[in-house]
């Protein structure tokens, strides 16, 4: 019945995947930054990140002048408070993307190290993850997010091996800590990328089924 | 075409209806007035059309400007003005008549007789409100045997063939119920692309869906005038507050 405000809906989704296009080009542009050791290439993530913000304002402004004026009900509700919490979320994974560029300068000085293999496959698994969740926003499929969800523990398992790989690196060459250092925070932040594509595929589940599964809610039931 | 007014003022007898009334309404945009009962919302809206004129008893002093010009002058064409600016009421007053003379009537006042050009006339006209389809093989019934949501379309229709710029609506579905209401205001977000709409309406809700700009209106003042976003998100002043948070009213 309400057509116009269906369209209005579909403008804020069309937001939310503009948004997270920059957030997936602001992840790769950092791991290219660090991999080359790029300053301009970290600077361009910078650049990206203000854009993302940007759209978080604009995003939580349209949800709270549609909330304000069309007092949604149901799945429109869901949808709505839903999208607030993931355009927060997707925010803060555009901040773990410029802390990945935040060693770029400092590693120039340092020597280079071997390659850690793993945080190479940390990137692909937690880009995916990304994707996943947005697609999953897209075509408000539960099933698939909830598969995300799931993936969560292999990102957890990479970074703890991560962990322990340079761990022992730095044990071995202690005149490399300084390169490996901040390689350990590049495995944090892509982790919590991680984290924060999950807590988006919790409010899809949210919005699609109005089932709350953040903190085992329904075991707890 | 723009409606603006300044330092209007308007008395029923010795009440003041209207107080010092300063209103900028642009075109192709849904203006909503809101407002408690007895506020002067609906005579504010009669004003542009010089409907109060028909009220014994009632002076207007200051300005009220259609196109920068004065509709309380000497020179306004009352006929044209009301032509150019047309109204919807609560109920929908169809004539009874059949749908096509219904329609047709305005054209046929302003010397129209060709019938093609009426049948024209006709068609674009209920086409506008999307009834065409609906009623093309009814043009000859009565307009009284329709639904009252779709009197209501016949009526805007009705304005609709005698082209006009702007059009006024007193609470045009308070006698319609949610899915009829549903469809008009989706009529209306439609309008706005070709018309000036000035909406009067005591559904808070409606005027925060469908209106581009809102004012508040309390006691014969304009108490605040903004965007709808603005109103209905951070309204500048308590009173309107109070008033779209059901604090009052």
């Amino acid at each position: 019945m309400d057509r116009h405000f269906d369209e209005e809906l579909q403008k804020v989704k069309k937001n939310v995947l503009e948004m997270a296009s920059l957030v997936d080009e602001s992840i790769t542009k950092a791991l290219e930054a660090l991999k080359n050791r790029d300053l301009k290439m970290a600077s361009e993530v910078k650049e990206i990140d203000h854009r993302i913000d940007r759209f978080e304002i604009a995003i939580e402004d349209q949800c709270i002048e549609l909330i304000a004026r069309h007092q949604p009900v149901g799945t429109d509700l869901r949808f709505l408070i839903g999208v607030i919490k993931m355009n927060n979320d997707l925010e803060r994974m555009g901040d773990h993307a410029v802390n990945i560029t935040g060693s770029v300068a400092f590693l120039i000085e340092q020597p280079r190290i071997k390659p850690v293999s793993n945080i190479w496959s940390m990137v692909v698994e937690v880009k995916k993850m990304l994707n996943d969740s947005v697609k999953s926003f897209m075509n408000n499929d539960a099933e698939m997010a909830q598969q995300v969800c799931e993936r969560d523990n292999v990102v957890d398992e990479m970074r703890d091996e991560t962990i322990r790989i340079l761990l022992t690196y730095m044990l071995e060459q202690p005149d490399k800590i300084g390169s490996a250092i901040p390689l350990l925070l590049v495995a944090k932040n892509l982790e919590r990328i991680a984290d924060l594509a999950t807590n988006i595929c919790e409010d899809v589940i949210y919005i699609a089924q109005a089932r709350v599964i953040k903190h085992h809610a329904e075991e707890q039931k | 075409m723009i409606v603006k007014t300044a330092n209007l003022n308007l008395y029923y007898g010795s009440f003041h209806a209207l107080k010092d009334i300063d209103l900028s309404i642009k075109e192709n945009l849904i203006t909503g007035i809101i407002g408690p009962s007895g506020c002067g919302k609906s005579t504010l809206l009669r004003v542009f059309n010089r409907m109060n004129d028909l009220i014994r008893g009632v002076r207007v002093t200051g300005a009220v400007l259609i196109d920068r010009e004065d509709i309380h002058s000497p020179i306004c064409d009352l006929i044209l003005l009301r032509k150019t600016v047309g109204m919807v009421f609560q109920r929908p007053n169809a004539f009874p008549l059949s749908i096509f003379d219904n329609i047709a009537y305005g054209p046929r006042v302003w010397g129209i007789t060709d019938k093609k050009t009426l049948r024209d006339i006709v068609e674009r006209s209920l086409a506008a409100v999307d009834l065409f389809d609906v009623l093309k093989g009814r043009l000859k019934e009565s307009a009284l045997s329709l639904s009252a949501e779709k009197q209501q379309r016949l009526c805007i229709a009705r304005l609709l063939a005698v082209e006009p710029e702007i059009l006024l609506m007193d609470e045009p579905c308070s006698a319609l119920d949610p899915i009829a209401t549903g469809k008009i205001e989706e009529l209306m977000l439609e309008l706005k692309r070709k018309y000036t709409i000035i909406i009067v309406t005591h559904n808070m809700q409606q005027a925060a869906r469908i209106a581009d700009e809102v004012g508040f209106m309390l006691l014969g003042e304009l108490i605040e005038f903004d965007s709808a976003k603005k109103i209905f998100t951070n309204p500048s002043d308590k009173r309107t507050f109070d008033y779209i948070s059901g604090r009052f009213g």
